[in-house]
């Protein structure tokens, strides 16, 4: 028995053997037979970065002077099966347009770059027809139409160790910025909650930008300084900047300040034989905003009365300021080994704001995100993910002042918390496909249904299906 | 005190003292001396992009001599990869002048070069003769994929650039690490690895294939005429080689020679460096040599050079350090963060391979090729 059993792995070895063997000797003659193909427009297409490559010749004779073009189109078909102010599935895209500069090929000016962007919001919004979350479904989600993004000059200094970037921003591309959060599909998993609410206009992040500076500054590799002023909102000029070029001015000036901190090593570091640092990478960071401009209370009005007393004049009293402070922190946390693409990753941020001037106190976004989760799949992540919203105090009073005054038991508002399941795969190197599922519980924190004519019943839980896809061009 | 000041007692204390110090300081320059530790700031010099685009630097070397387009000190690059970023499909060779801070392109190469096997792509075998003679492996592919690579060739092309003939037989197979090179002016020794012995496709897991060799090539160079080749020898073989989506391939990629002909190999796959003894004249293959160091501070060690003191240094590929041994002692001394840019994890992952010391021993040229970009340690 013993002998039969011991034969069977032998023999399945020698023939694994014989098979590796007889296709090595195979490759090897098809290598030496093989012939050189022409380098045409379409060679090699599924391996490349770009669905489209050289466009003819165009992104080469561009490169010469320094200019990258990039062009990516997200598009996606999300939907509610429950909850909700009704079902359904709707289709929503988002082309993005980007020219690059670099300044040192294009002008001779060392450690410049240039960068111009648009963007192409088409198809319908879900969260706006259906859902009426807080946190809503999707970050490409905004107003139909065309607009111009970001349009900035960055120059380097002392080595690159300071950078100061000038012109029209969209400050979620370096602040509050998650990386391992950015893998999910729901909006306050990019820019988060609070400011979304709690700036003029959502804050310059997309699709919107502002006018500004930024100043950063690397003192030592493991930290890096952010600090800009932007204006405070970009929507007071222009008709309300529908296409990104008004180039506001007015509505006060917003600071953010992040300090970030690296676990890893710096550039020139050196080290011995027994100091080998072999931590596994992390990021944290730390920030502040502050907005000098007035806002109104959530609750109090200047005649001292709530807002949702029948005899008040309705003007609300107004705050001179308002601030938030922020932490987010990045961790792998397991490594198959060193140097692999499979990985564990944990992300948290939150932050928080004033109760009584914001519509939003509090706001957190954490998870998982596992890189490679099948053996071969080396670019395919998986992730889960949870987000909870925070009503203000001053916001939840004037719900429970509502109920006081009108003798109807209205909801009063509170948090509301999604969970989502993501999977994104990647076709090849310039598509990628994702499936996405997300629950939300007290939808608008628990804002009545629109649909319910007695004003007392919230909307439902929501289970959203959907599935997104990435191209690049 | 002044009295005390003026006795023998005094500057005796004072020569002990100075004594001391003085060997605190040997003590001190002895556990440092080494390389790495010496170098002050990195220097980016040069994007590596021609103007047809070509991505993905892979070898560096130093010009040893001022013939033809070339001028001593310049450093010359090959670009592995096309404008579409597509490997084994660079045509070109590059030519930075430390001097005039100015790229130029040295050679602009069909990919469909007549005689070479799947056609042309410059990987990291290169070599720049005093006679102005230019060496070049070929590791090409025809859809950036293992699974459409052909064998390859050698090419040698002229101080000029012009391609002069083009060597492929049975003891190639895509030359991908680094040459180690002796070159006397008349003849020449190039030690070159071959790492596409039948790996067969990069999808799914590939197998690691134990074929990988290390070719001696012996060169005569008649005055005024193109160089012969005189012998071609295995001097080491049995190396692990693999495909792979990402690197193209992965196998022994760094030689460089030592005292008494020894010839240092870095074997990649199973991060250590090996020795082949007597390379400079065996007339038989070594096998995979004997361990000089493995594991530590080496991360998938590639392209390699020898410091005037004789150390190697050895280039990560899966993080961001350059590495420096001892290889008579078999003792790896420092590791110094080259590229520690933290979009990779390790940072640096994947963007190192070529290096070259520069002609005065007190630095490094390097390329890092997630940005296309020359730098000068130093």
């Amino acid at each position: 028995m013993h002998r039969t059993t011991g034969r069977k792995p032998r023999w399945s070895a020698i023939w694994a053997c014989l098979a590796l063997l007889s296709a090595s000797a195979l490759a090897e003659e098809l290598d030496r037979s093989i012939q050189a193909a022409p380098i045409g427009q379409w060679t090699g297409w599924r391996n490349r970065g770009n669905l489209l490559g050289d466009m003819g010749g165009l992104r080469t004779a561009l490169g010469r002077d320094g200019i990258t073009l990039g062009i990516t189109e997200t598009s996606e078909y999300l939907g509610n099966v429950s909850g909700g102010v009704q079902h359904g599935f709707y289709y929503d895209g988002l082309t993005t347009v980007t020219l690059g500069v670099d300044a040192a090929r294009a002008f001779g000016i060392a450690d410049g770059s240039f960068n111009i962007s648009a963007l192409h919001v088409h198809g319908s919004n879900l969260s706006a027809l259906n859902l009426n979350t807080l946190q809503t479904a999707s970050g490409i989600e905004a107003d139909r139409g065309a607009r111009l993004w970001e349009l900035w000059y960055q120059q380097g200094f002392l080595n690159n160790h300071v950078d100061l970037k000038l012109g029209q921003q969209s400050i979620d591309q370096e602040f509050m910025v998650s990386q391992y959060s950015g893998l999910f599909v729901n909006t306050m998993m990019g820019w988060p909650a609070v400011p979304s609410y709690d700036m003029p206009a959502g804050g310059p992040a997309y699709p919107m930008s502002a006018v500004g500076a930024r100043l950063r500054v690397r003192p030592t590799g493991a930290l890096t300084l952010l600090t800009g002023v932007y204006d405070g909102d970009p929507t007071a000029a222009g008709d309300g900047n529908k296409h990104g070029t008004a180039f506001s001015l007015h509505g006060g000036a917003l600071w953010v300040t992040e300090l970030q901190y690296s676990n890893q090593p710096s550039d020139g570091a050196v080290e011995s034989g027994d100091q080998v640092s072999s931590s596994l990478p992390g990021t944290y960071k730390l920030g502040f905003w502050y907005h000098n401009a007035s806002f109104a209370d959530q609750r109090w009005g200047v005649d001292g009365r709530s807002l949702a007393d029948p005899a008040s004049q309705g003007a609300a009293e107004q705050h001179r300021g308002n601030y938030s402070v922020y932490a987010v922190a990045d961790q792998l946390v397991w490594e198959d080994k060193p140097g692999s693409q499979q990985g564990l990753g944990v992300f948290a941020r939150a932050m928080a704001a004033p109760g009584d001037r914001n519509q939003l106190s509090f706001s957190i976004n954490t998870g998982l995100v596992l890189k490679e989760p099948f053996q071969g799949r080396d670019n395919d992540s998986v992730g889960l993910g949870l987000g909870y919203a925070r009503v203000g105090s001053g916001a939840r009073a004037l719900d429970r002042d509502a109920v006081q005054f009108s003798g109807v038991n209205t909801p009063v508002r509170s948090g509301e918390t999604f969970v989502e399941a993501t999977y994104q795969y990647q076709v090849n190197p310039w598509w990628q496909v994702q499936g996405d599922v997300q629950y939300v519980v007290n939808p608008g924190a628990g804002i009545v249904n629109p649909n319910n004519a007695s004003g007392t019943q919230k909307i439902g839980n929501e289970l959203v299906l959907g599935v997104r896809t990435n191209i690049s061009f | 005190m002044a009295q005390w000041l003026n006795t023998g007692r005094f500057y005796r204390m004072t020569a002990a003292l100075i004594a001391v110090a003085a060997c605190g300081m040997g003590y001190a320059e002895e556990s440092a001396a080494g390389l790495l530790p010496m170098i002050k700031k990195h220097t980016t010099l040069t994007s590596t992009i021609p103007d047809n685009g070509d991505l993905n630097p892979y070898a560096v070397v130093v010009a040893p001599a001022t013939v033809g387009k070339l001028t001593q000190g310049d450093v010359l690059i090959t670009n592995f990869n096309n404008t579409t970023n597509l490997q084994g499909t660079g045509t070109t060779i590059v030519d930075y002048n430390p001097s005039t801070k100015r790229l130029t392109t040295f050679a602009q190469l069909s990919h469909e070069l007549p005689g070479c096997p799947g056609g042309v792509g410059l990987g990291t075998a290169l070599a720049v003769l005093k006679s102005g003679w230019v060496v070049v492996g070929s590791t090409p592919s025809n859809d950036g994929l293992t699974d459409s690579k052909g064998a390859g060739c050698l090419i040698v092309l002229d101080a000029n650039g012009k391609v002069n003939q083009v060597v492929a037989d049975e003891l190639i197979n895509d030359p991908w690490g680094n040459m180690a090179v002796v070159d006397n002016g008349t003849t020449a020794t190039l030690f070159l690895s071959n790492a596409g012995f039948g790996v067969g496709s990069a999808n799914g897991k590939p197998p690691v294939v134990n074929k990988a060799t290390v070719l001696r090539v012996e060169l005569s160079i008649p005055e005024g005429k193109a160089p012969q080749i005189t012998s071609k020898t295995v001097v080491a073989d049995g190396f692990g080689e693999q495909a792979d989506k990402s690197v193209f391939l992965v196998g022994p990629t760094g030689l460089a020679l030592g005292e008494g002909g020894k010839l240092y190999v870095s074997d990649a796959l199973a991060n250590r460096i090996v020795v082949i003894d007597d390379a400079l004249h065996r007339t038989s293959s070594g096998g995979t040599g004997s361990v000089v160091t493995e594991g530590g501070m080496l991360s998938r060690p590639l392209a390699m050079t020898t410091t005037p003191l004789g150390h190697l240094l050895v280039t990560n590929g899966l993080n961001g350090k350059v590495v420096e041994i001892d290889p008579v002692a078999g003792k790896q001394l420092y590791s110094r963060w080259i590229d520690a840019n933290k979009a990779q994890t390790p940072p640096g992952n994947g963007d190192l391979f070529g290096l070259a010391m520069t002609p005065d021993g007190r630095g490094f040229y390097y390329v890092e090729d997630d940005v296309n970009t020359l730098v000068l340690a130093q």
